[in-house]
């Protein structure tokens, strides 16, 4: 008995532990493996524990203009979006949560009918392009996205939380709806809202699916389009570097860990942060339904 | 209804732009699913192009269309199966971790892959699989193997696309079922220590039976998309090997080669209409079980 015990415990930390191994280092190759010389690279293959040391690929990648364009692109569809994507969705979804609001069954089904029947890729394609004519713009990888159903479901679940009589009595106060969910529904919710900004914040970052269907001007391709490039691609001076003259040899397997640590550094930056929020709001979303 | 816009305008007036984004992105779009029935020319628009009945779905049911599909349920079972399998498991182990600084290291870890995109994860396949310089390659190497050259093995596809999908969504399922454990109740595990029960007697007889909701609803939520392939995923990983394309060739990416590789417009929409029908009908079909085995869990 006492040894089944102790057999279970090895199981079960050797399960854990090498899982958690197999998450982490993938993420260290690539990190570590960006500081390696092109030299070591090209004859070492990808390393675990590299020898040489350089920062060529990273005065490489910043050499040329495209990363900076790259990351203006994708920070500002971040920003814009999600900041748009929060507006909407929690004021939609505080309409939904209302009880006061008569049609919202059916509102709440004309959502829900969204996410299981799809709109289809040809009628999306067409939309955005020929009807929108948002082909090459910004505002290609931003609209799509402005209301997801599903995130907006777990803030009506929160907001269903909040008690209704607060409600009522800023209305006997004579305060109007909008002022309502400005002033008093909005600061309630703020796990739910934060938890919804990082969701979408994620959303936009990652995204590369609008990019690849919509944006083939170079200029305004995202960071993810930049490293598809990257890795497809491999005439990187033309891409990268434009017109500058770097005459050493160009460390393209370098540049490749370079562009992948440059997109993914702001996330595992935020990435404590975020975990919390993100926790919280699965909790949320998971117990609610 | 003008009596209950009176009464409630500014609740509709908040509402309005989300009505607005659904009208335009979600609903106009659907009039794209008649392209199916039509011989589309970009030029003369939906409403010009001249009707071809169901031409479109002969085409498309004489050749690709049996192949994809399965394909598509494959992986997608694979995922299901395999994925909220091994999360409930770390999960669960996760839970038994007693050392609090090793148990937080983890988690944070095993969470990790779920904030990078599809193609940091591709890169990072590559990185680990490619035959001259892959990590995989080289200890089988140093562990006195052959090397295998994976990219043009495409019966091992459907394997590594399943490893990598748990890798990437598994800490993010563990998180549910841990938060799930959390909220049960000691008494319940105290009562059982006391009867002398072990470790596993009190997952199996505990854990696993409360969590069986939070389980039901995740499978419904996945089941419910069995139809649609992760096109970020897939296509970021595959991309366009034609080696790859027999094993891995999903409906969504099928969709999208038609779309914008051929440029047939209407082959796409067949396709399309083809997948979001079959999902409807997968939805109600299950939601219809699940209704009559457990009423609760039912999604409606």
């Amino acid at each position: 008995m006492k040894a089944l015990e102790t057999l279970t415990g090895w199981i079960i930390y050797g399960f854990v532990i090498l899982f958690t191994l197999a998450c982490f280092i993938p993420f260290w190759m690539i990190l570590i493996d960006s500081f390696a010389t092109e030299h070591s690279l090209s004859t070492q293959g990808y390393q675990l524990f590299p020898t040489e040391f350089s920062l060529d690929a990273y005065k490489y990648l910043f050499s040329g203009k495209q990363v900076f364009r790259s990351y203006g692109v994708t920070v500002t569809v971040t920003v814009i979006g999600t900041a748009l994507a929060v507006l909407i969705s929690s004021a939609y979804a505080y309409a939904l949560a209302h009880p006061r609001v008569k049609y919202r069954s059916i509102m709440s089904f004309l959502t829900y009918f969204t996410m299981i029947f799809g709109t289809g890729l040809v009628g999306f394609y067409l939309l955005i392009a020929n009807w929108l004519g948002l082909k090459d713009s910004i505002w290609a990888l931003i609209l799509p996205y402005l209301l997801n159903p599903f995130y907006t479901f777990i803030l009506v679940s929160f907001y269903r939380t909040i008690p209704y009589e607060l409600n009522e009595a800023a209305t006997v106060e004579g305060a109007n709806d909008i002022f309502i969910f400005f002033k008093i529904a909005w600061p309630l919710a703020i796990p739910a809202i934060a938890c919804n900004s990082l969701f979408n914040a994620l959303h936009y970052w990652n995204d590369w699916w609008l990019a690849l269907l919509f944006i083939d001007d170079t200029k305004l391709h995202p960071l993810q389009i930049m490293i598809r490039q990257m890795i497809s691609n491999i005439n990187a001076q033309a891409y990268i570097a434009g017109d500058t003259s770097y005459t050493a040899v160009i460390p393209a397997y370098g540049v490749q860990l370079a562009t992948v640590c440059v997109t993914i550094g702001p996330i595992l930056l935020f990435y404590p942060f975020i975990q919390k929020y993100f926790v919280k709001g699965l909790t949320i979303g998971a117990v609610k339904g | 209804m003008i009596r209950e816009l009176q009464k409630n305008g500014y609740l509709y007036l908040l509402a309005l732009p989300g009505m607005i984004f659904l009208l335009i992105f979600a609903y106009v779009p659907m009039f794209g699913h008649l392209i199916a029935f039509k011989k589309f020319n970009i030029a003369k628009g939906i409403w010009g192009s001249p009707w071809v009945g169901f031409d479109n779905f002969k085409f498309f049911f004489g050749g690709d269309w049996l192949h994809i599909t399965i394909n598509t349920l494959y992986l997608n079972a694979m995922f299901i199966v395999c994925g909220l399998g091994t999360s409930l498991l770390l999960a669960i182990f996760l839970n038994e971790i007693r050392l609090a600084f090793l148990k937080r290291i983890c988690q944070s870890f095993v969470f990790m892959p779920y904030f990078i995109s599809w193609l940091v994860v591709s890169f990072m396949t590559y990185a680990m699989f490619n035959t001259t310089g892959g990590l995989i390659n080289k200890m089988l190497v140093r562990a006195g193997f052959e090397k295998v050259s994976w990219f043009s093995l495409a019966e091992a596809w459907p394997f590594i696309l399943t490893i990598l999908f748990v890798w990437k969504t598994a800490g993010y399922f563990s998180i549910i079922f841990l938060a799930a454990i959390t909220s049960i109740s000691s008494e319940y595990y105290e009562s059982a220590k006391i009867d002398g029960a072990t470790r596993i007697q009190q997952i199996i007889h505990i854990t696993l039976p409360l969590l069986r909701p939070t389980f039901i609803v995740l499978l419904l939520l996945q089941i419910g998309r069995i139809f649609y392939g992760d096109f970020g995923m897939i296509y970021g990983i595959i991309g366009d090997n034609p080696i790859l394309i027999p094993t891995t060739d999903v409906i969504d990416t099928y969709a999208y080669r038609a779309l914008r590789q051929i440029g047939n417009f209407s082959l796409s929409g067949a396709v399309v209409l083809y997948q979001a029908v079959m999902g409807l009908v997968t939805i109600l079909i299950f939601n219809w079980i699940i209704r009559r085995i457990d009423k609760d869990s039912s999604l409606f």
